[in-house]
């Protein structure tokens, strides 16, 4: 309920029938016509009575057999999930079905980094860890984009040799800031790549040799910057073993260098073990082949009558052989720090550190697992984004494809609901002559209780073919606020949305486009009567007249509002005045030359009926507790 | 510019634009306006902030520029946009080889600027929305057919891909609007209804 009012949602129906059901539009096409014009005029009120249930029931059951009987209602739980505001729905030609977001499935049509607006390779996207692979870099503080300045600010002509830096413009915060300096403005991938790259010992490069380099890339906040301010902390607190333990720590890597190591460690073990010549299965299969399981089973089936089930039968393996665990730094081993936790105690507590030397959750959950302090964060090049094909999930048939290109706004295909449902506007009604409204715009966020408001409901036709529209609303809206509501002119046609020349050279054959504003001076609402027409738009009025809210002073002249029940139903939007209004819609289309017509010989020019329904909630405005 | 209504809070120009009397614009011989655009009150456009030509490197901005060529634009608005009360547009500015100098902004068409919020992108593409009390820093790219949420701040240098919404302090991409977005009469297609709408009794 965040938009202004007034809104409009349009439901999807998929929220009832999870499955296409061709019963279902046979029904929903039964319930407007109940409420024919005449009947909906002169007794609106008792013919929609019967189609709305009393409350207790619309909250219980809602998945009744009487479920075509049932108005929608927009404040039920289930709602929230099937009203969007009409732009974001889009429509399948060949279900003939409004589609939301929910009932389709999307495809990844590219990849693109939203900062340089480059398309990624999928081929590449993977090996990027799904990062931009160039300069751009958000700033692991507050995740502003970072951008490239030099440190030297040479005034004049001077060549801007010299380092470079990455600098966020929102929080100031640089490379400097941990120390980091590049050379080029170009390639800062790379280069930060190689910085974290250069501490790591050999083992690190028969990593990149071994061609899983990107791997290491997806975090590229390698930790080992913590190496550079950590080894003085240790030997604060550690005192006793400062030489041995440097020693063995020395090739210290990075938490994705360590990965790497450790995943090239354990492959190679897997392959020195299985290629043993006990087991000629495992040379050419994997740890996770048969052959492995055949083996592992071996292992604890040495003595017992399982070995007669798997192979063991053969020779019995005296010493099945056994992979061995990392055992120094070189092949991925970190031993844990004795004193690692009480030198990170100690660093908090020290008041050089303080609360902004801490990273934060949300900063950590980006960076490696290690990073405890904020002069830890490495800068985090930005996550891609996609461009998606979007396709119907119950016939797969292609509802939108945009183009390629990341700066492209335009689609190949796009079939969105605008193009065929009625593009519904609301506003209030002013009527300049001083009658029972107020001649100015009432305020749709304070509506006064029990006071009739007119809006106009504006049904724009996007198609080429003319449409005939029947709404229908219950006569009182649903929830604890019953308020009334009447469209006074439920059955209407809206013209085709024909081309602007065509009307201008037919003449002015049809006098509706006169001075609206002229017209509207005598005008009032009257039933049965649209209020405007034009080419392809046609509006009408509603009078609505806004029930009070319970315990409010306006019901039942009961003294003093109670206060907690006024304030109960303002936070659950009771107050919100919100119609739900069915629509039903039926047009002659030019039959497509599809499968089924195809052996009837349907020639172009047939007109095959088409209809629509759907539900549509229309958010008037809020209503107040006073009269 | 010769007004034409004498009365009217709006001043309508040949090609449409309409702009308000109590609207402040400085420099308007650095300001490009397509035609239909809506300038409302209050709203602070500072085309004075044009760029210098290099040669005449000059720290006072208050000098003419040279009297050689045209005057270079500061700031240029499409076709059907709407600037709302009390918003600024200022043009962005660099720190370049030394020299703070300022460069064009480009405003593309059916842009809507919400109230109070300060504009100081390099470019804003067609069909934008920028949310009231937002705050757009300098040398940012808005693409076609984006969202800036009320109150956001878009750090410098920020690039909004299409079709993204952006909100929050520093602003990140929250969301997507939906295809239908900038259809004539949906959200984000409002424009020329806003454009009509304006001045009008």
């Amino acid at each position: 309920m965040a938009c202004p009012f007034p809104y409009t949602y349009v439901s999807c129906p998929c929220a009832d029938t999870p499955v296409p059901d061709p019963a279902r539009k046979r029904r929903s096409r039964e319930s407007p016509q109940k409420s024919t014009p005449e009947r909906t005029n002169a007794s609106s009120g008792q013919d929609t009575k019967e189609v709305k249930p009393p409350h207790n029931q619309n909250e219980q059951d809602e998945e009744e057999e009487e479920e075509e009987e049932q108005t929608f209602d927009p404040r039920s739980p289930r709602s929230n999930f099937s009203l969007y505001p009409p732009e974001q729905l889009l429509y399948c030609e060949d279900c003939h079905q409004i589609k939301c977001p929910r009932c389709i499935t999307e495809e990844i049509v590219s990849w693109y980094c939203p900062n340089c607006l480059f398309e990624t390779p999928s081929s590449m996207v993977r090996g990027d860890a799904n990062r931009c692979g160039r300069n751009c870099f958000n700033c692991p503080v507050c995740t502003a984009p970072l951008s490239v300045s030099t440190i030297e600010n040479v005034t004049g002509n001077g060549n801007q040799q010299g380092p470079w830096v990455l600098s966020c413009g929102y929080c100031l915060w640089t490379t400097l800031d941990i120390g980091i300096k590049f050379d080029k403005p170009t390639n800062i991938r790379s280069q930060l790549q190689k910085m974290t790259d250069s501490l790591s010992g050999p083992a690190f490069d028969t990593r990149s040799r071994q061609g899983s380099r990107a791997f290491g890339d997806l975090k590229s906040p390698l930790s080992n910057l913590a190496s550079i301010e950590e080894p003085a902390s240790t030997q604060d607190g550690a005192g006793g073993q400062p030489t041995q333990n440097d020693q063995e720590v020395s090739p210290h890597l990075g938490a994705e260098a360590r990965f790497a190591t450790l995943k090239n460690f354990y492959r190679s073990q897997i392959s020195e073990t299985s290629t043993s010549p006990n087991d000629p299965m495992g040379s050419e299969f994997g740890f996770s082949s048969p052959g492995a399981l055949n083996r592992l089973m071996s292992l604890y089936a040495s003595s017992s009558r399982l070995s007669g089930l798997y192979g063991g039968n053969k020779k019995q393996k005296p010493k099945p052989p056994v992979m061995r665990e990392a055992i120094n730094a070189s092949e991925g081993l970190r031993i844990a720090p004795e004193d690692g936790d009480t030198s990170v105690i100690e660093r908090l507590a020290s008041p050089d550190c303080g609360w902004d030397g801490v990273a934060s959750l949300s900063q950590r959950t980006e960076q490696s697992p290690d990073v405890r302090f904020s002069d830890d964060l490495m800068p985090l090049p930005v996550l891609l984004r996609t461009k998606r094909a979007k396709r119907c999930k119950s016939c797969k048939h292609i509802l939108v494809k945009p183009e390629t290109k990341p700066q492209s706004t335009r689609f190949r295909i796009r079939l969105i609901a605008l193009s065929y449902i009625p593009l519904p506007t609301l506003r209030p009604l002013t009527l300049p002559s001083p009658s029972l409204v107020p001649s100015q715009a009432p305020d749709l966020n304070a509506l006064a209780p029990l006071r009739p408001v007119h809006v106009l409901l504006t049904l724009k036709n996007h198609m080429f073919d003319p449409v005939r529209i029947t709404l229908a609303t219950p006569s009182v809206t649903p929830g604890r606020v019953a308020s009334k509501v009447t469209v006074l002119s439920p059955q209407f046609d809206i013209g085709p949305n024909s081309d602007v020349w065509d009307e201008a050279l037919q003449g002015a054959s049809a006098p509706i486009t006169t001075d609206p504003r002229l017209r509207a001076a005598e005008k009032v609402p009257e039933a049965g009567k649209v209020w405007d027409k034009g080419r392809n738009w046609t509006t009408v009025v509603l009078e609505v007249i806004p029930g009070t809210l319970p315990g409010s002073e306006a019901e039942g002249g009961k003294e003093g509002a109670d206060e907690d029940e006024l304030a109960a139903a303002s936070q659950q939007d009771e107050d919100v005045l919100e119609i739900p209004v069915f629509v039903h819609m039926e047009w002659d289309a030019e039959a497509q030359l599809e499968q089924q017509n195809v052996g009837k010989e349907a020639k172009p020019g047939d007109l095959v009926a088409r209809e629509l329904a759907y539900w549509m909630v229309l958010g008037v405005g809020r209503i107040t507790a006073s009269l | 510019m010769p007004p034409k209504a004498a009365k009217g809070e709006y001043i309508e120009t040949d090609t449409g634009n309409k702009i308000s009397r109590r609207s402040q614009i400085h420099g308007t011989q650095h300001i490009i306006l397509g035609g239909k655009t809506v300038i409302q009150a209050e709203a602070v456009i500072r085309g004075d902030l044009y760029r210098i030509p290099a040669t005449a490197a000059s720290t006072d901005p208050n000098n003419p520029p040279p009297p050689s060529n045209t005057p270079s634009v500061a700031i240029t608005v499409g076709r059907y946009s709407y600037i709302s009360k009390c918003a600024i547009l200022r043009p962005p500015s660099r720190l370049h080889r030394g020299v703070h100098s300022f460069y064009p902004l480009k405003i593309g068409d059916h842009v809507f600027v919400g109230e109070s919020a300060v504009v100081e992108a390099a470019s804003l593409g067609n069909h934008v929305h920028v949310g009231a009390g937002a705050t757009i820093g300098s040398m940012a790219i808005i693409k076609d057919f984006s969202v800036v949420l009320d109150g956001a701040v878009v750090p410098p240098a920020m690039v909004v891909p299409s079709w993204c919404v952006v909100g929050g302090k520093p602003a990140r991409i929250v969301g997507e609007v939906g295809e239908g977005y900038g259809v004539e009469g949906a959200e984000g297609g409002l424009a020329r209804e806003r454009y009509r709408a304006v001045g009008r009794p």
